[in-house]
């Protein structure tokens, strides 16, 4: 059974281009436009990492990463943060509120894939 | 969905992002307090470069990327709003669009629009005091020295935060991409698990070692590899050296990754000093048949000890006959030394199955866990080494025969991974090896079904579920209904267990259906010598394993006249035994018609008495093999020369209790349960 991830991120393009990387590489992917948007898809159904931008509108990535820490059935699920190089400050927000993999903003599609694979193996 | 589609995504969400940082710049010129509306600007630059990044549109990115530094600091309040300073981010705004849809339609800006995004850059940078010149530069320089550093064999010493598993991060995926990057030449595990009841399955204890070998790997690729797993762990990436330099350095771990593996398990430590190998100069290798040969000669002396107690004893000097037992004693140590010394663990033998279990598992598309307790458990290496092939069998045959696919597993309400066990432990006198699955368990119907097929059970027969269980043992008998290239030729089970009985063992199944199947393996712990029992019959001595000996009553008027007319069992305290006359079965001369006496004897729960006529006493001898043209001969396992130089026969316990049982009517099992 393909791997799921979730992509959160308010940029519908990137959404696209990085949906269509993980698509190709085998996994199933699941879009949400921001943290709130991104909580509404933690219904249960089985996600097995999320990708998620940090600045985003109605709630940001790190709220979301506190958020999902509260939730017993996704609590453990693997979370890649996307970030740029300047907000150091943020990663160190991020860090506190439990995201551990990080990948700098902008990106090659193929840098997405190969963090994702280096967690989940599609 | 592909392409296409996504770059016209890209530039619908531009412009929309774009128009919006229009009109909130224009509101922003009336209230230059209002940071939700910096936020929504610079979330507007930000998202258009992150995503202009993703699809390679280099033009934008470098642009907006300078705005965005501009608007960073605009945010953090160390530049003030002014109506300059609003008209160039307008100006910025227009030409980030103009970018957008330069790339959209893969064209570059006619030159009139380079030179612009010029005079904008060289503004913006004006703002910025080029202060934040890219700041990654420098330190990225000094790095690369270590990073691209190459070597065609690497070796990374892994030791992962606790928390690890709990950030969603596994080490196994980490594994997986690694062997991507090249051939994992060893892997390691390493740390030690705290005991059960400290355990929390939520954290990570163990580290990994491995050896990845790539031609001309860099240090950078494994370290950006490992990225995720470092923080608050410590992994440690060394180049090895070349194959040709390894070979002097012997306590290179990555040389033999199995047998390492084997060997460390038991140690566990993470932290092991470099010569940890060496801890092994307390032992030293001995040639196998020096071993034998020592055995054997304790075997002689244990006999001539005997013998020359039995000298003193006749001769009655009381000085020969107190040094005479300070000898015996010593003779029984050295004796029990000599025999230690070719115990090994059954461990070693066990964990060669981790491998098989691994790939037969693979092979057959079952997910199967192997678990191996008892590991430590010691017995003769001459049994280890014969016990190997008849483990084997029953391990793949539990494989392939005994545990479901995963989805009728699930199906059947049990977890997709099977747990395949091997169990090992000491009980009076033998080592018991347990093989257990929780897979189907033996369909009782179809064993039944097949057996009276080939004729083995008669149409009318009724048999207990133990006694269909051990159909499973009759030569030529297979229920898998399809050959596969592990086992179900029906040549198996039948071999394992002669193989077993070779070895004075018994082997012996016992399942719940749906729930699984263990198979029982009963082995003696040495092949060499025992503590026997000798009882006197006719004019011979014969000699019963003192480990199956549990009790002797002698056959008074009132257990006679009960029950020995011509029923072959009499009532030992309300419980059915079952006895044989060896004088009968040995078809010797009674020599005393007035005594008689039962051993009672006990072998893997089933009892049965021996009817003898005199009890001689514990007795510890050598078994010297019976030739080959004895082997068909039943109810005897061996010989020994007695101390005055007799020969007794040493009888095969598992042997006389089954016959006991047959001859009396009682099923071997019926006493059991």
């Amino acid at each position: 059974m393909a791997k799921t991830i979730l992509i959160v991120d308010d940029s519908a393009s990137l959404r696209q281009v990085v949906g269509i990387a993980l698509k190709g590489a085998g996994y199933d992917t699941v879009e949400a436009c921001d943290g709130a948007d991104a909580l509404t898809k933690l219904d249960g159904r089985k996600i097995n990492l999320i990708i998620s931008d940090v600045n985003m509108p109605n709630m940001d990535g790190i709220s979301l990463v506190k958020a999902v820490k509260q939730l017993p059935a996704y609590k453990f699920t693997p979370i890649i943060m996307l970030t740029t190089e300047s907000q150091e400050g943020m990663k160190q927000q991020g860090k506190e509120a439990g995201a551990r993999a990080w990948v700098v903003k902008p990106f090659q599609p193929q840098t997405m894939l190969d963090a994702v694979s280096k967690l989940v193996a599609p | 969905m592909n392409m296409d589609d996504a770059v016209r995504t890209f530039a619908a969400e531009s412009r929309e992002l774009l128009e919006e940082m229009e009109a909130a710049l224009l509101t922003l010129e009336q209230s230059p307090e209002d940071s939700d509306l910096i936020n929504a600007i610079f979330r507007a630059a930000h998202t258009i470069k992150g995503s202009s990044g993703v699809f390679g549109f280099e033009a934008v990115e470098a642009f907006t990327h300078v705005a965005e530094n501009l608007l960073d600091r605009l945010r953090a309040g160390r530049l003030g709003v002014s109506a300059e300073l609003i008209a160039l981010l307008l100006a910025c705004r227009d030409h980030i669009a103009l970018l957008v849809e330069a790339a959209v339609v893969d064209e570059p800006l006619d030159g009139a629009g380079q030179a612009h995004g010029e005079t904008l850059l060289t503004q913006l940078r004006g703002l910025l005091d080029g202060g934040s010149a890219p700041t990654s530069a420098a330190p990225a320089a000094a790095a690369s020295e270590t990073a691209s550093e190459t070597a065609d064999s690497w070796s990374l010493k892994m030791n992962f935060q606790p928390e690890l598993l709990q950030h969603g991060f596994d080490p196994l995926s980490l594994l997986r991409y690694l062997s991507g990057m090249g051939e994992l030449v060893s892997v390691q595990r390493t740390g030690v698990l705290p005991p059960l009841a400290e355990l929390d399955p939520e954290l990570c204890y163990w580290g990994i070692d491995l050896t990845l070998a790539a031609e001309g790997l860099t240090r950078q690729a494994l370290e950006s590899a490992v990225e995720f797993f470092q923080e608050g762990g410590e992994i440690a990436i060394q180049p090895q050296p070349r194959a040709v330099e390894l070979a002097p350095v012997a306590s290179e771990p990555a040389v033999a990754p199995v047998a390492t593996r084997a060997e460390a398990a038991p140690e566990g430590g993470s932290q092991r000093p470099p010569g940890w190998r060496t801890s092994g100069g307390k032992s030293i290798r001995v040639d196998a048949q020096k071993l034998d040969q020592l055995i054997n000669l304790v075997g002689e002396l244990v006999i001539s000890g005997a013998t020359t107690n039995l000298q003193a004893q006749r001769l009655g000097d009381e000085r020969l006959l107190e040094s005479m037992s300070g000898m015996s004693r010593l003779v029984e140590e050295i004796r029990d030394s000599a025999l230690r010394l070719r115990m090994v663990q059954i461990g070693e033998t066990f964990n060669r199955f981790q491998r098989v279990v691994r790939d037969t598992a693979a092979e057959l598309g079952k997910a199967i866990t192997l678990s191996v307790t008892g590991a430590e458990t010691e017995l003769d290496k001459t049994v280890v080494e014969k016990i190997g092939d008849p483990l084997m069998h029953l391990v793949r045959n539990a494989m392939d025969h005994g545990i479901e696919s995963p989805e009728e597993r699930v199906a059947a309400g049990k977890p997709s991974h099977a747990r395949l066990g091997l169990n090992a432990y000491h009980d009076s006198g033998s080592i018991v090896i347990e093989v257990s699955d929780d897979g189907y368990g033996l369909d009782h119907r179809r064993i039944l079904a097949k057996a009276r097929e080939r004729g083995l059970v008669g149409p009318n027969q009724q048999l207990s579920h133990a006694e269909i269980e051990r159909l499973i043992f009759e030569p030529g008998f297979s229920t898998a209904s399809q050959v596969t290239n592990l086992s179900g030729r029906g040549v198996g089970m039948d071999v394992v267990k002669r193989n077993i009985e070779a070895l004075r063992g018994t082997v012996e199944v016992d399942t719940t259906p749906g729930r699984g199947t263990v198979f029982t393996i009963r082995l003696p712990l040495t092949l060499a010598i025992i503590d026997g029992f000798l009882v006197g019959v006719g004019h011979s001595s014969y000699v019963i394993p003192l480990d199956m000996v549990q009790e002797c009553i002698e056959v008074t008027e009132e257990v006679r006249g009960e029950t020995m007319s011509d029923a072959r069992y009499i009532n030992l305290r309300g419980e059915v035994l079952p006895f044989l006359r060896l004088n009968e079965l040995f078809d010797e001369q009674r020599r005393d018609l007035t005594r008689e006496n039962i051993v009672v004897v006990q072998y893997a729960g089933a009892k049965a008495g021996l009817v003898v006529e005199e009890l001689l006493g514990e007795f510890q001898t050598v078994i010297k093999p019976l030739g080959p043209i004895f082997a068909q001969l039943r109810g005897v396992s061996g010989a020994t020369i007695l101390g005055t130089g007799e020969v007794a026969v040493i009888l095969d316990v598992p042997q006389l209790v089954q016959a006991a049982a047959g001859q009396a009517g009682v099923s071997h099992n019926a006493t059991v349960h």
